[in-house]
């Protein structure tokens, strides 16, 4: 028996006898109820709030106090559309099952806690990495079998963005990596303190670099905005988007925010710090065994930081204009690709020099 | 085409995509039919007509007397240019001579609807683009001037406010100041604008080089407005043959084309054009307030007898999209004999497969917002 399930075990009440996969199987649907949605909600909402009070215009107000319970009502009429029969291509919906499983396959590696990580392995950071990859080529799959012109070039640059944009991310990895002196998620985090000067982005010039080379390359490989030239809605309404409706376009909504969501998720935790709380708490709180406070302390705080950085980027998205996708690529080629091989460089001769 | 700015060929198999009548990418109801070699433009085939709207016919069946009313819904956006277009022409056939005070007030309405045509514009480029906050931006300070409309007109957007041989109504109390308080607000978030959006990089890259119609193109079209001098050819009605006392005013037509900082005749020297002008409608807004004719402001009441009589009369105004022209034909009774109008809109959509030519299909959207069509116009 593994940590992690013992800790789940204990943490949930699951009979000590249980045999893994149902812990498995538990742990994920506590992670995909308990954060994925309610966070997919509630970021959702602040964003569009927050959104309209920065463009002077309203926002969501009517359903609920203040409109809280917009996303829910949004959800509620997704969900009792009929699909149009026969107009959507078989093709499509197989992949975008495949979609979503590797989607939400990467539950199992979210670095939410100390506690909490389910698969804590030695090169934890690169398993949501290839998910992301696996979910550009089911997107691009959709796009080719839709039969529509839209979905086709949707599926095309969404494709195209995640080829480029995946490898100025990998060498940002791996700045971040040497650093640590491994890709496990604790030995990421424990890199790096609890106060904001103690984290990874502000430990050395290189490190900024690797940080903005990241988080950027991230928009580009997830087609985020304003980098989302396979979702444009101008020119190819949302591009794979078009051949979905009901619950199928729910769940791609969905995968697109969770996509974005682990993003920004493991940028958190690879630059901000992660669920990194101060020493002192963190000791004081495992003194007397109080594992279920602490774990909550790490998500909530680690969640927030998300929340905020995911907010941030969203507000900067739609004051840039969508950047052309062959520009996107561009950037990627000619700019992040250079800084993030200086920043894996100079970070390496920075630690020779001044050590960790 | 711009040197190394966009391959001109993939040499992929080639792609056919027809856009509309209706689709997000549209100014209105049209079809676009696209041929694509890769994501590039080989070859594009505009057809309008589809929103049959029959408002030259509509002119015929009535009177005079109701003939504004028509002329009005020509462009939604800024219905006084159609008005005045209508009253000029039928002011000339019937030789209506309008009081100062009317056409000071004309000109008000017609700069104020220029500036906010304009506004639109903006507001459309930027959503083209993605930038939702300057198209929200844009729209809140446009509301402040269709505020003026309804204060001064009791509509919005179709204001029905011009008469033959004056206005409907003179101008009310504290109106003019609040003219010179929207000048003041524009003219603030003017700057604003061009620091979130007019020379953003990102904005820049999508505009600049993008959809480039050469003078002698436009010029061959019959390319008005602003979308003409966006190309380097300085022509403007307003100085070309004054009407309703443009002479008496000092301003100067702006040709972005001819500062040498852009690319005549791309998309994004078209929205700096306009942008442009928003500053020289504001000149002229100071200026006619400042010296408002006292007087009357209409002519001789327009009843439903109103007669014009026997022979053609021709009125071309500077519009905010190009030139407006009605052509009006009287039978000296009290209905028109026919009325037609030459809008600027039908000739750029003329120029619409020129400027997607070798483009990119993400850059359709921004070109034919660039090129401030409106279909209305197109099918009237």
């Amino acid at each position: 028996m593994t940590a992690w399930e013992e800790i789940w075990k204990s943490g949930m009440g699951l009979p000590l006898g249980a045999p893994g996969w149902v812990v498995l199987v538990a742990a994920w649907v506590v992670l995909f109820v308990g954060v994925i949605l309610p966070g997919a909600a509630l970021v959702g909402f602040f964003e569009r709030k927050l959104g309209s009070d920065l463009q002077a215009r309203v926002g969501p107000n009517r359903a609920g106090p203040a409109g809280l319970f917009q996303p829910i009502a949004d959800v509620l009429k997704l969900l009792q559309k009929e699909p149009l029969r026969g107009k959507t291509p078989e093709g499509s919906v197989t992949w975008s099952w495949v979609h979503a499983m590797a989607l939400y396959s990467t539950i199992v590696t979210l670095p939410l806690g100390s506690s909490l990580v389910i698969f804590n392995a030695e090169m934890s950071v690169f398993i949501p990495f290839w998910a992301a990859l696996l979910v550009s080529l089911s997107v691009l799959l959709m796009g080719l079998s839709s039969r529509t012109v839209p979905g086709w070039y949707g599926g095309l640059r969404v494709s195209a963005q995640a080829i480029t944009g995946a490898f100025p991310a990998l060498i940002a990895i791996s700045t971040v990596g040497l650093r640590a002196g491994g890709f496990r998620w604790s030995q990421l985090v424990d890199s790096q303190g609890a106060s904001p000067l103690a984290w990874a982005f502000l430990s050395s010039p290189f490190e900024f670099v690797a940080f903005l080379v990241f988080l950027v390359s991230g928009l580009v490989l997830l087609n985020i905005p304003p980098l989302d030239g396979g979702y444009s809605v101008q020119d190819i309404h949302g591009g794979v988007g078009t051949l979905t409706q009901g619950r199928r376009l729910c769940l791609f909504l969905l995968g697109r925010f969770y996509g974005y969501f682990l993003w920004s998720l493991i940028t958190v935790t690879l630059f901000l710090g992660g669920w990194k709380l101060p020493g002192t708490l963190y000791r004081a709180l495992e003194d007397v065994s109080a594992f279920r406070t602490l774990a909550f302390l790490e998500v909530s705080w680690v969640l927030l930081k998300t929340t905020v950085l995911m907010v941030l980027v969203s507000l900067l998205g739609t004051v840039t204009p969508r950047v052309r996708s062959d520009q996107i690529t561009d950037l990627s080629w000619k700019v992040l690709g250079p800084l993030s091989f200086l920043a894996l460089a100079g970070a390496a001769i920075w630690m020779e020099i001044f050590g960790k | 085409m711009i040197e190394g700015l966009q391959p001109e060929r993939l040499g992929t198999d080639l792609t056919r995509w027809t856009l509309g009548p209706f689709h997000g990418a549209l100014p209105g109801a049209m079809r676009l039919s696209l041929q694509l070699d890769g994501e590039i433009v080989s070859h594009a085939k505009v057809e309008s007509g589809f929103l049959h709207r029959g408002l030259e016919k509509a002119l015929e069946l009535h009177r005079w007397h109701a003939a504004v009313t028509y002329a009005d819904h020509l462009d939604p956006e800024a219905a006084i240019h159609g008005e005045l277009a209508l009253c000029l022409a039928v002011e000339r056939l019937a030789g209506i001579q309008v009081p100062e005070r009317a056409q000071a007030i004309r000109v008000i309405v017609a700069e104020l609807s220029r500036v906010s045509s304009h506004f639109a514009y903006m507001a459309r480029m930027a959503r083209a683009v993605g930038a939702t906050t300057m198209m929200h931006y844009v729209l809140r300070d446009r509301e402040r001037l269709l505020d003026l409309f309804e204060l001064l007109t009791g509509g919005r957007f179709s204001i029905n406010f011009l008469r033959f041989g004056g206005v409907s109504s003179d101008v009310t109390e504290g109106f003019v100041e609040r003219v010179l308080e929207a000048r003041e607000m524009i003219r603030i978030r003017l700057k604003e604008y061009n620091d979130l959006l007019s020379f953003n990089h990102a904005f820049l890259r999508r505009t600049r080089g993008i959809g480039v119609i050469s003078r002698e193109a436009a010029l061959r079209h019959g390319a008005t407005g602003p979308n003409l001098r966006a190309s380097g050819e300085s022509f403007d009605l307003r100085k070309w043959a004054p009407y309703s006392g443009y002479d008496r005013i000092d301003f100067d037509v702006p040709v972005v084309a001819e500062e040498g900082t852009e690319i005549p005749g791309d998309s994004h020297s078209r929205y700096l054009q306009r942008l442009r002008e928003i500053n020289q409608c504001l000149e002229i807004l100071k200026q006619v307030t400042e010296s408002m004719p006292q007087g009357p402001f209409e002519g001789p009441k327009v009843t439903p007898q109103f007669q014009v009589p026997m022979g053609e009369g021709y009125a071309a105004i500077e519009g905010a999209r190009g030139q407006v022209g009605c052509h009006v034909f009287s039978d000296g009774g009290n209905q028109p004999q026919r009325i037609s109008f030459r809008t600027p809109s039908t000739a750029h959509l003329r120029l619409v497969p020129q400027a997607l030519r070798a483009q990119r299909v993400e850059d359709v959207p921004v070109i034919l917002a660039s090129l401030d069509l409106c279909l209305a116009e197109v099918d009237r």
